[in-house]
């Protein structure tokens, strides 16, 4: 929520902490702030109130009350002046749907001027990022982010006969007021009909809806530059509810947000006393009428009990019964008496305040977390092992990459499967997998094409991980293999089957595979449930010994641009040692400046004949920034074959 | 060359495996849970209410059993947190109540835009801690103590006070990060926890007049990320070696 810095001085005589500090306090004691900017000479604070507290902190005067309780700072008593009233005929109103509308306020004022605001809102809503309309939306709005209540206006002449507050007749229809919306960057005005159901509760008249009660206003009474008379309602709408058909017509906003948090029904009179003054500012000749209020049921007072040893029990922290106190009152909150405890009346909208464990929340955020000493929890008696499942998973992991394997991550999400996720974010999204087969194969293709850059002629991967078929989540393993260079008598398949067989030995049991090939690629996936659940027991993690990886490995990104491999082989004297060679390759690498292409370089081949070693390199180019040219490559290999003659070495 | 040499494991189970050591050594062993939940679990006992604003505050990747005949009882959801788990185990030791510290790593799921920071899918490490008296000077002492062995010495934390339904008081643990290498350090988001809220504990059948609790969870991958300089969370999931070949 957007917050004024100016707006929130309103509510205290003494000067506020600048800006940044205010912020700070409100960050570390009471909600985050997401953000401060600087707007105009104001300041907004971009506020993440909290669904608990959203009861009441959804608006300036809830943040003024915060930065009370934990900064200390006293609050300026807020005088509203009372408007003249029997000045005009009231509304009659009549609530129907009395589960969904626990208080529906009206007021009927006439002779209004429908102009501009102040500068005063007119700045203060440029802070909180507020659209100006005119002089009596502005009021309504004005309220609903100064003490947290929405309001709406009708224009009275369009009303006809009384207002009824019922639900919605099925495929009853609304023309909703015009809503901005950006349209290729440009900012239009968009009418909209919905057609509601009769879970919607609505504001009407004689002609039919007039609202969506809580969420928005129709086209049909609308205040526009001819109002001359006006309606102001100040409701209590039920909060599920409102989120109900806000979610369904994609309608939320403003004044949903705050019904959907629960505001109390005591608010919306305060909230029509506090629009009447404003509007009588900009209209000095408007005539007031009565307040109609059919109130159906206030908020009950709660007590919750307290006591300071309670308190320090729970936070493990030295708190005294003088601090508990101080808390209590620094919530707004009246103490009842005490018996051993402390009877707390919390304010009526301070529903967050319900158990005692709400005010150890209260006495730590307000006195403080920096204060908490840590302690470490006992040692209990029984020492418990891993759940099976996880030690399973770990001792094969440590099995297959002793063989070779590398563990993959794949996604969860897939095109298609037995179990589809509602409103899918991407297509090929939308359902959980029933195999980890597909993206496995797919990796292996992946991982084929950096064949050179991982210095390697065979991919071997796994994972162990959930899949979703139609009877439900099971745990499989998978297993795959890419065999690219082809060798005598061997297949992916071959591979695969004996690291099968490896895993049946070290495991001690059977494995149910399916195999499934593809090209030079052959994936293995087995039930795990299967395999955890055919051995007797877990083990601890010491004997699983794991290797912790060190915590100073810098990660390299790699480039997505395609790489070039070079391979080059000389005879050397038999005195020479490999490292000799590989430093005359680098010389010339860093000569031409070059060393930051060079990805990979290997020693791939050795053997020795006629007294003379030959050794072969492999040397794979790449760049982060471009995709590099056959002919530069060509460049710098023939240098490195000319710098090995030179030595009198034999380029083969 | 050595056609034998040794695989390598993802980053995220090096990570998980460093965790559970050190978790370990104070005594939380390892559980795990379900990735494919009920409301129930993901929010109803968590004391995240129906059609409450809470709800928004994990987007939910709702799933549609395979069989509409097949009227489930109850809305399925990819969990959202590892937290389900925490009432899973208490149901699980309801009829023999007793003190217990555990830590639940596993996969979870958002509904959001994927970008560098955010993906679909990653990891949590969850931890409860059973007992008649649970403090939350308990909580910032195993936390300090998994901070401390996990980035080094260094390592400091600050609670600052927050809300999750189903903890009272909830906080969100800030650690100093020292960097990890360029620049100075600085504080940054890890965890939410605090202790357990009586609702949960009575959700899961155990009497929360008895037993209390503090529970603790947050994202592995920005562990991973933050350590090792990755620049691109979705990296971790193509199953590209390039990445997993560097650990």
């Amino acid at each position: 929520m957007k917050v004024s810095y100016t707006w929130l001085q309103t509510y205290f005589e003494k000067q506020l902490p600048p800006p940044g500090e205010l912020g700070e306090l409100i960050n570390s004691h009471v909600f985050e702030v997401e953000s401060l900017e600087k707007v105009g000479t104001d300041t907004c604070l971009d506020i993440k109130v909290m669904p608990d507290k959203a009861h009441y902190a959804l608006c300036h005067k809830g943040i003024a009350r915060e930065i009370r309780a934990v900064s200390g700072i006293v609050l300026k008593e807020q005088k509203i002046k009372a408007v003249p009233k029997d000045q005009t005929s009231p509304v009659e109103v009549k609530i129907e749907a009395k589960e969904l509308c626990n208080r529906y306020m009206a007021r009927r004022i006439d002779n209004v001027t429908i102009g501009q605001s102040s500068d005063l809102i007119k700045e203060r809503f440029a802070t909180v990022g507020a659209r100006v309309i005119n002089s009596v939306v502005d009021a309504t709005n004005y309220i609903m982010f100064d003490i947290g209540q929405p309001l709406h206006a009708f224009d009275a002449d369009l009303v006809k006969g009384a207002i009824v507050v019922r639900k919605a007749n099925k495929g009853e229809k609304v023309e909703l007021l015009p809503e901005t919306q950006t349209i290729d960057g440009k900012i239009v005005m968009k009418e909209r009909v919905v057609e509601l159901t009769p879970n919607d509760l609505v504001i009407a008249d004689d002609a039919g809806v007039l609202a969506i009660a809580g969420i928005k206003g129709g086209k049909r009474a609308e205040i526009s530059s001819k109002t001359k008379n006006i309606i102001i309602e100040s409701a209590n709408f039920h909060p599920v509810s409102v989120r109900r058909t806000a979610n369904r017509l994609n309608l939320r906003n403003e004044s949903s947000r705050r019904f959907e948090n629960e505001i109390i029904p005591e608010l919306a009179g305060d909230a029509m006393s506090a629009v009447s003054s404003l509007i009588l500012e900009s209209s000095p000749g408007a005539l007031f009428g009565q307040i109609t209020d059919e109130f159906v049921k206030p908020t009950p007072k709660r007590t919750v009990t307290v006591s300071a040893p309670f308190v320090m029990g729970k936070l493990g922290m030295a708190v005294n019964e003088r601090e508990v106190k101080e808390v209590i009152d620094a919530t707004g909150s009246e103490i009842a008496g005490r018996d051993g405890e402390i009877i707390v009346i919390p304010p009526l909208d301070r529903l967050d305040l319900r158990i005692p464990e709400d005010f150890v929340d209260e006495v730590a955020r307000i006195k403080g977390y920096d204060r908490m000493t840590s302690v470490l929890p006992p040692v209990l008696d029984r020492i418990q092992l891993p759940v099976k499942s996880f030690y399973v998973s770990e001792k094969t992991k440590n099995i297959l990459c002793g063989a070779g394997y590398s563990e993959v991550l794949l996604y969860s999400l897939v095109e298609k499967g037995a179990y589809n996720i509602e409103y899918p974010l991407a297509s090929d999204k939308s359902a959980l997998r029933e195999s980890i087969v597909p993206k496995m194969l797919e990796s292996l293709k992946l991982n084929a094409v950096s064949l050179d850059l991982l210095g390697s002629d065979t991919i071997k991967i796994f994972e162990i991980g959930k899949v979703f078929p139609e009877s439900g989540e099971k745990t499989v393993l998978t297993l795959g293999v890419n065999l690219l260079r082809k060798k005598k008598g061997v297949t992916a398949e071959s591979v695969l089957g004996e690291a099968i067989v490896m895993l049946e030995q070290n495991l001690g049991l059977k494995l149910i595979t399916n195999i499934v090939k593809a090209g030079t690629s052959a994936v293995a996936e087995c039930d795990f449930d299967g395999v955890v659940g055919g051995l007797s027991s877990s083990g601890s993690l010491q004997s699983l010994d794991f290797a912790i990886l060190p915590r100073d490995i810098k990660y390299k990104p790699f480039s997505l641009y395609p790489f070039i491999t070079r391979d080059v082989a000389v005879f050397v004297p038999k005195a020479i040692k490999p490292e000799a060679v590989w430093q005359a390759i680098e010389k010339t690498l860093l000569e031409k400046n070059v060393m930051d292409l060079v990805a990979r370089h290997s020693l791939f081949d050795v053997f020795e004949k006629d007294g003379k070693t030959s050794f072969a390199y492999r040397l794979v180019f790449q760049s982060m920034e471009r995709t590099l040219k056959d002919e530069e490559i060509g460049g710098i290999m023939t240098t490195i074959y000319e710098q090995m003659k030179q030595k009198g070495w034999e380029v083969r | 060359m050595n056609p034998q040499t040794r695989g390598h494991l993802h980053p995220i189970t090096s990570v998980i495996r460093e965790i559970a050591t050190i978790f370990d050594k104070i005594g939380f062993s390892v559980v795990e849970g379900p990735e494919l939940e009920t409301e129930f679990y993901n929010f109803d006992a968590l004391n995240v209410p129906r059609d409450h604003p809470a709800r928004d505050m994990q987007d939910t990747f709702w799933v549609k059993p395979p069989k509409e005949s097949l009227e489930q009882k109850e809305r399925l959801v990819l969990r959202t947190h590892t937290s389900p788990v925490q009432v899973r185990y208490m149901q699980s030791i309801k009829s023999d109540p007793k003190a217990s510290k555990i830590i639940i790593p596993g996969k979870v799921y958002r509904n959001e835009a994927t970008d560098a920071t955010h993906e679909a899918q990653f990891f949590q490490i969850e931890g409860l801690y059973l007992n008649e008296k649970v403090s939350m000077a308990e909580l910032k002492g195993t936390l300090e103590y998994f901070f401390k062995e996990f980035l080094g010495p260094e390592a400091k934390i600050r609670f600052r006070a927050s809300f999750f339904g189903f903890v009272e008081p909830g906080v969100e643990v800030d650690v100093w990060w020292k960097g990890n290498g360029e620049g100075g350090g600085k504080w940054l988001e890890m965890f939410g926890a605090g202790l357990v809220h009586p609702h949960v504990i009575e959700s899961a059948g155990l009497d929360p007049k008895r037993w209390q609790g503090f529970a603790f969870g947050g994202g592995i991958d920005r562990l991973v990320l933050l350590r090792y300089g990755i620049n691109d969370i979705r990296h971790l999931y193509t199953g590209d070696l390039r990445l997993v070949s560097q650990f």
